[in-house]
């Protein structure tokens, strides 16, 4: 569970890293209250005495690291390096994935995540060989689990 | 002459509608979606589980079961109208539970959202103690509730489920004040009543017959006697109208046309007529129950009224 | 017990299906998405036509790969392949991001051999008594069981102690979203249908660690792991000897698993969480638990493979499944018409129970060679495979995998979701395994309370119900234990220098 320390230490992550944990902090108060909040809807009083008691569990030890953030700022923290398009390229494609599923069908929309994925992750040149090996094991990998899981599991892919 | 024309010309007709309707009819083709919306283990399971090899040999297709487990089964109810009503998914139901839970408040269903095409057992409610417990009769059992009001605690599988009903029925009935300590499934309840964390149980027939000699049924719930337990009387040999418990069948999607449901309603039927299978639900402590798609509609009012009334009066629904 | 029973686990069928189990296991327990639960479940209809021995074999087999699959998934792309692995990420990545991926993998084989082995020996010999000592824990104990096990999410936290307690916190309340079950209540659905079914366990372990994992991949161009230039199989002698020198971890953590195992409802996560906890608690001071420790492998790999054998003795003894596939495997014996109980374990020649036993004392035997083999070839393959071939593969493992779990799509929007939030987060301190683990902990903590309390308001003894009984207490002293050690050795060491 340690944080992976092989992030730069420049003043500027410092001052983001410090925004950026306020901003997640802050999510975790409001989450806490949100939860508070709903529990006066229930009409059982045994479901809410757990809820309650995370909730406030939460608000407080989130509110007490703020404060610790406020103080001492961690230098390790922040966004880091790292390239912005591929990360985005590999989660809209994955959830890309997800929508178009009932409606394309589960290989062509896993394909989607697949090429996305790959051109995210590829940092390297293209050659028309790595190209065609890369696509072709895709599909292969595809195409053999689809059929594992349609027909030998029964798992009803759409 | 022409009479008997008409007379041929008009049942060759009939044949033929007959015949059209009949490859018009619903078929099962390839193995078939059994989702049960509870958990791996329980009644549900295996009821579903003694059911398929039997299907297979009668009807040459796979029963695959599944679980979707969640908010005590409501979350496979409020999915199963977003599956496809074509015969090959069928879900697993349980009485109380589908017309309690959308009384009590919006869980994704309504019972008639569900098109429940056949009730095939029940599992009478019983009364179960540990077997070195000092109640030895249901006599023993109303005196020690009586002489300590509240006091006995009583486990149970689930709120508002059928465990908890038979508690408020039977306290009413008995004029005692039990608690009922609500568990997540009847493992956990009867974990709780065989370690003694709990006086007493408040499960199934079942229960006596998976945990055998471990424990004493009080009394089931049932017309007569259970032939697994010769020696366990029912609540009404000993005075108290309570016969029932928590009945199971199976639905289709609401989009299921009516020969599909036809279809299943008759193949469930089957399978719940061949002695093997009964012998097999008997022997596991299940009793046997047949009320098919045509009789559902009566069948679901008459318990949804009783239900209802229960529920209201115990304060579990407004 | 006797001779035959032994003989008749060894027919080559029997044999045959053990090894086929351990090697399916272990694979689909490597694939984050692939529970052991869904694996014992597909096949159970298969064991319809088999003798119920025979059955329970495989079945068991399976189950034990699983859990031992789980494992290089945990080790070597950061995300439990079961929740029984979360546990082995602490120390397991750490280990794979130095280079030592297959000494970890090699000793998870080890740890998992012999946790398995003291599960099954409790099984064989201890069956009853230990039935006992699980129906003693009523709901006070196991509610004292989820706060110690929050507590040493705390305690584990290294540091990050309040931003540990709140992720714990926040996944104790994802825990209660939809339907309760305790009461009747939804809770913090916001109207929302796809919430209705909460957040189930494996999609959010997959989500939360496995996707932060993959959005950091593809953004920096270095390798995923480090090759050594030759992939040696001198690690195995290595890892034998580092866990012939953790004699007392190995033991101690098989232990705590095999008890864990027997409570039903706890679990392998439970079981590797407290027996890490332990081992890290009585570490030597030069080993660094949390940075790539062997010791912190062992012992979350024996603990939850001993899980296995002790899962069975509730099921078997008392007809209560101890896991999740144990309920399963339970259905598949009644419908074969065998009788759990008591009974079940007398001796005679025909004994199922005996014949099975010693069928997964054979199968988990079996999993050492087949688990290097199969570890090494993972191992090298992780290793050596582009991040553009690795990182789609595993991306669209875990789609097709949270679909597998319910069949549905929103799962897997769920699950992305949750990836991206356990990114964000993670990035400034909230990492992901005390979310999960609340999440884990959250129903059992909750049901434990609620009925304690209605127990306890019933018969007049609320205070003797959460604190009168003698496990109960025996809990809070471990968990005080827990929390204040590390702070009074901290203190006695700097009062030393």
């Amino acid at each position: 569970m340690n944080q992976d320390s092989s992030y730069n230490n420049h003043k500027k992550s410092i001052e983001g890293s410090n925004f950026g944990s306020l901003i997640v902090s802050i999510f975790f108060i409001l989450a806490g209250f949100l939860t508070l909040y709903d529990t006066q809807s229930y009409t059982d009083a045994d479901s809410s005495v757990f809820p309650q008691a995370a909730a406030i569990l939460l608000i407080l030890c989130a509110s007490v690291s703020t404060i610790q953030n406020l103080i001492r700022p961690m230098a390790d923290e922040g966004f880091g390096r790292g390239s912005w398009w591929r990360r985005l390229l590999l989660v809209t494609t994955m959830l890309l994935t997800c929508f178009a599923m009932p409606y394309i069908g589960f290989l062509l929309a896993a394909a989607i995540s697949f090429v996305g994925g790959m051109i995210a992750a590829m940092h390297d040149r293209w050659s028309l060989k790595s190209l065609i090996v890369y696509l072709g094991s895709g599909a292969l990998i595809m195409v053999v689990f689809y059929i594992l899981f349609r027909y030998v599991l029964y798992v009803p892919l759409p | 002459m022409i009479r008997r024309t008409t007379i041929k010309t008009f049942s060759a007709a009939a044949i033929l509608t007959m015949a059209g309707a009949f490859s018009a009819q619903a078929a099962v083709n390839g193995p078939v979606n059994y989702i049960i919306p509870f958990g791996p283990g329980g009644e549900s399971d295996i009821s579903a589980r003694f059911q398929q090899p039997f299907f297979k040999s009668m009807f040459g297709q796979d029963l695959v079961v599944s679980y979707q487990p969640g908010g005590g089964g409501a979350v496979g109810w409020a999915s199963l109208n977003g599956k496809k009503g074509d015969g090959q998914t069928i879900m697993g139901v349980n009485l109380p539970h589908i017309i309690i839970k959308p009384a009590q408040k919006n869980v994704g269903f309504k019972t008639d959202d569900l098109n429940t095409f056949y009730m095939f057992h029940f599992t009478p409610d019983a009364l179960v103690v540990k077997a070195d417990s000092p109640y030895k009769s249901l006599q023993d059992f109303i005196d020690a509730a009586k002489a300590k009001p509240g006091q006995m605690t009583l486990s149970g599988s689930g709120k508002a489920s059928a465990n908890h009903l038979a508690q408020i029925k039977f306290d009413k009935m008995a004029s005692i004040k039990t608690t009922y300590v609500p568990f997540k499934g009847t493992g956990a309840a009867v974990a709780a009543m065989l370690g003694s964390q709990v006086k007493a149980e408040w499960g199934y027939s079942t229960v006596g017959a998976k945990q055998g000699a471990a424990v004493r049924m009080l009394a089931v719930a049932m017309e007569e006697r259970h032939p697994l337990f010769p020696n366990v009387p029912t609540f009404k040999e000993l005075g108290y109208d309570m016969v029932g418990g928590a009945y199971r069948g199976i639905a289709l999607p609401k989009s299921a046309s009516a020969a599909t449901t036809k279809m299943w309603s008759e193949m469930i039927g089957e399978i719940n007529r061949d002695p093997a299978f009964v012998k097999k639900m008997l022997g596991g402590g299940f009793a046997m129950l047949d009320v098919d798609a045509a009789g559902m509609a009566s069948f679901m009012k008459a318990r949804s009224v009783e239900y209802l009334k229960d529920a209201r009066e115990a304060g579990l629904i407004k | 017990m006797d001779i035959n029973n032994f003989l008749a686990a060894l027919t080559l069928t029997n044999i045959a299906l053990a090894l086929f189990g351990v090697v399916a296991g272990t694979i689909i327990g490597s694939i984050p998405g692939l529970t052991a639960t869904m694996a014992v479940a597909v096949l159970v209809p298969i064991t319809f036509s088999m003798e119920p021995a025979s059955a329970l074999i495989l079945l068991g087999a399976i189950y034990t790969g699983a859990i031992y699959g789980g494992a290089y998934a945990a080790i070597l792309l950061n995300t439990p392949g079961t929740p029984s692995a979360i546990a082995t990420t602490f120390d397991g990545y750490p280990m794979a991001k130095r280079g030592d991926g297959d000494l970890a993998v090699a000793l998870a084989c080890f740890a998992s051999v012999f946790g398995g082995l003291v599960g099954a020996m409790a099984l064989l010999f201890l069956a009853p008594p230990l039935s006992e000592v699980a129906l003693a824990f009523g709901p006070g104990e196991y509610f004292w069981l989820s706060i110690f096990g929050l507590s040493l999410i705390a305690a584990l936290s290294n540091g990050n102690l309040m931003k540990g307690l709140a992720g714990g916190a926040f996944g104790l309340i994802l825990s209660t979203v939809g339907v309760a079950e305790i009461s009747a209540d939804i809770r913090l659905t916001f109207g929302s249908q796809t919430l209705i079914s909460g957040f189930g366990v494996v999609g959010a372990l997959i989500g939360l660690y496995c996707i932060p994992v993959l959005i950091d991949l593809v953004a920096v161009p270095d390798r995923h792991l480090k090759i050594e230039d030759d992939v040696k199989s001198v690690r195995i002698g290595e890892a034998a000897s580092i866990a012939m020198k953790s004699k007392v971890n190995l033991i101690r953590s098989s232990i705590i698993g095999t008890l864990v195992g027997i409570l039903p409802g706890a679990g392998g996560s439970v079981a590797g969480l407290v027996a890490y906890s332990e081992a890290k608690r009585n570490a030597s001071p030069d080993q660094k638990f949390g940075e790539g420790e062997p010791d912190g492998i062992i012992a979350t790999e024996s603990a939850n493979n001993a899980t296995v054998g002790g899962g069975f003795i509730p099921t078997l003894v008392l007809g209560i499944p101890g896991t999740p596939p144990d309920a399963v495997i339970l259905g598949a014996l009644l419908v074969q018409g065998v009788r759990t109980g008591p009974t079940l374990f007398q001796s005679g020649s025909d004994s199922i129970a005996y014949t099975f036993i010693y069928g997964l004392l054979i199968a988990t035997i079996l999993m050492l060679p087949v688990g290097l083999l199969i570890g090494r070839y993972a191992y090298k393959s992780i290793v050596t495979i582009p991040k553009a071939v690795l990182v789609p593969t595993v991306g669209f493992m875990t789609i097709i995998g949270t679909f597998a779990i319910h069949n549905s799509i929103s799962d897997v929007g769920i699950m992305i979701g949750l990836g991206i939030f356990g990114w964000i987060v993670g990035r400034f301190g909230f990492s992901a395994s005390p979310i999960v683990l609340g999440l884990i902990l959250g129903p059992i903590a909750e049901q434990g309370f609620v009925q304690s309390w209605i127990i306890g308001s019933a018969t007049n003894d609320l205070i003797g119900m959460f604190f009168g009984r003698p496990i109960s207490q025996a809990i809070v002293a471990f968990t005080l234990l827990s929390l204040f050690y590390p702070l009074w050795v901290g203190r006695r060491q700097r009062a030393m220098k």
